[in-house]
């Protein structure tokens, strides 16, 4: 699990409830020709087409942005160096996920 | 009076060994590890018939006529289905007093990197029982789950005969309740005779045997197969209070099916799997 972490930024307790009953879900693999896929979806089985994706590198920089497919999946070419990766759901429904633990 | 509780207990000791041999259940396993795994990894399996709770005879399985994987991504997802025959390992497994053929599988990662369910399907060749002259054929289900994300683990396969969960079979705590509906030809079997077995010793795929150790231990026989019926839906719901894989076996679905010319029991097995609350 330490691969994904969802940040919960909802400033209402309320809607955290919410946001607890269907958790955002995302993970990443190397499909080793130079490309990432990541996978996306919630935890009631609900898809993830059209979620926000940015890859983002150490400084903070959008690198590539897009959305998720309609199969809920987002392959993007493996930028140099270290980056990021961010599945952007709206508030409470983030997900990021560092590159290196993105394996095989 | 001592003489005839003496005789009672002679006649009762005499009547649980007879009937311990048919007490206990057979159980196609399809056993995996782990029922709900965070990420995705390769996944050992073991396919051995045996009797589940006490480490007991162990059965020689045939050449297995369908063995695959159904992968679904979301809900509503396309459903992926993976061949694994290709990976299938004949071998000899050990239970407690004696040796039988079964296989084992390690498909690679690739078959389970996707997040979502897994539903292993095993149908395994009839195998014959000399005692009862007949045969049995368990079409058995492993449902895991890779990452949270869920598919439909609660719709039928389409198979003959399937036990279809109404809970996820991965994600149930120990103390909590299991139901499923019993399916022959996609309709629901009112009243079905089910038994039930925790996993009682666990299959160490690398050694190729059950552990010799057993979790728990059965006060009576009736109580290392669990029997009991499903309602007139068709429905079962069985408690889970303690954790690891419990495996449900709906008995003799398709009436009236012969295989070799002797009469076959078509069974549909599931395998679930509990888990402890713990911090």
């Amino acid at each position: 699990m330490n691969r994904r972490f969802a940040l919960f930024l909802l400033p209402l307790a309320g809607m955290v409830q919410l946001a607890y009953a269907h958790n955002p879900i995302c993970d990443c693999y190397d499909n080793g020709d130079n490309t990432i896929t990541c996978e996306g979806g919630f935890s009631d089985g609900g898809t993830a087409v059209g979620v926000a994706m940015r890859i983002f590198d150490e400084a903070g920089k959008v690198l590539i942005e897009g959305v998720m497919s309609d199969q809920s999946d987002f392959t993007f070419t493996k930028p140099d160096g270290n980056f990021r990766v961010e599945f952007e759901a709206g508030a409470g429904h983030v997900i990021q996920i560092d590159s290196r633990d993105i394996e095989e | 009076m001592r003489r005839i509780v003496a005789a009672f207990a002679m006649f009762s000791a005499l009547l649980f060994a007879t009937a311990i041999p048919t007490a206990y259940a057979h159980f196609q396993l399809l056993y995996t590890p782990e029922a709900a795994l965070n990420e995705s990894r390769a996944l050992p399996l073991a396919l051995v018939f045996s009797h589940p709770f006490n480490n007991g005879y162990t059965m020689d399985m045939g050449e297995p006529e369908a063995f695959y994987v159904i992968g679904q991504r979301g809900a509503g997802a396309e459903r992926t289905k993976t061949d694994l025959l290709q990976y299938l390992e004949p071998v000899t497994w050990s239970g407690v007093d004696s040796r039988a053929a079964a296989f084992v599988a390690h498909p690679p990662r690739r078959v389970t990197r996707s997040l979502g369910d897994y539903t292993y399907v095993l149908r395994p060749s009839p195998y014959y029982e000399e005692p009862e002259d007949k045969y049995i054929q368990q079409i058995t289900k492993t449902v895991i789950n890779v990452g949270g994300l869920p598919g439909s683990w609660d719709e039928p396969l389409g198979l003959p005969v399937e036990i279809v969960p109404l809970d996820k079979p991965y994600a149930n705590w120990v103390g909590g309740v299991f139901r499923a509906v019993i399916l022959a030809d996609g309709r629901p079997v009112p009243h079905a005779e089910i038994e039930i077995e925790y996993l009682n010793h666990e299959p160490l795929i690398d050694q190729l045997r059950f552990d010799p150790e057993g979790k728990v231990t059965a006060p009576q026989g009736s109580f290392i197969t669990l029997s009991i019926r499903a309602n007139a839906q068709g429905e079962v719901t069985i408690g889970l209070p303690k954790a690891g894989w419990w495996g449900i076996c709906a008995l003799d679905l398709d009436d009236g099916l012969e295989y070799n010319g002797k009469e076959l029991s078509l069974d549909a097995v599931l395998w679930i799997h509990a888990t402890d609350m713990v911090k």
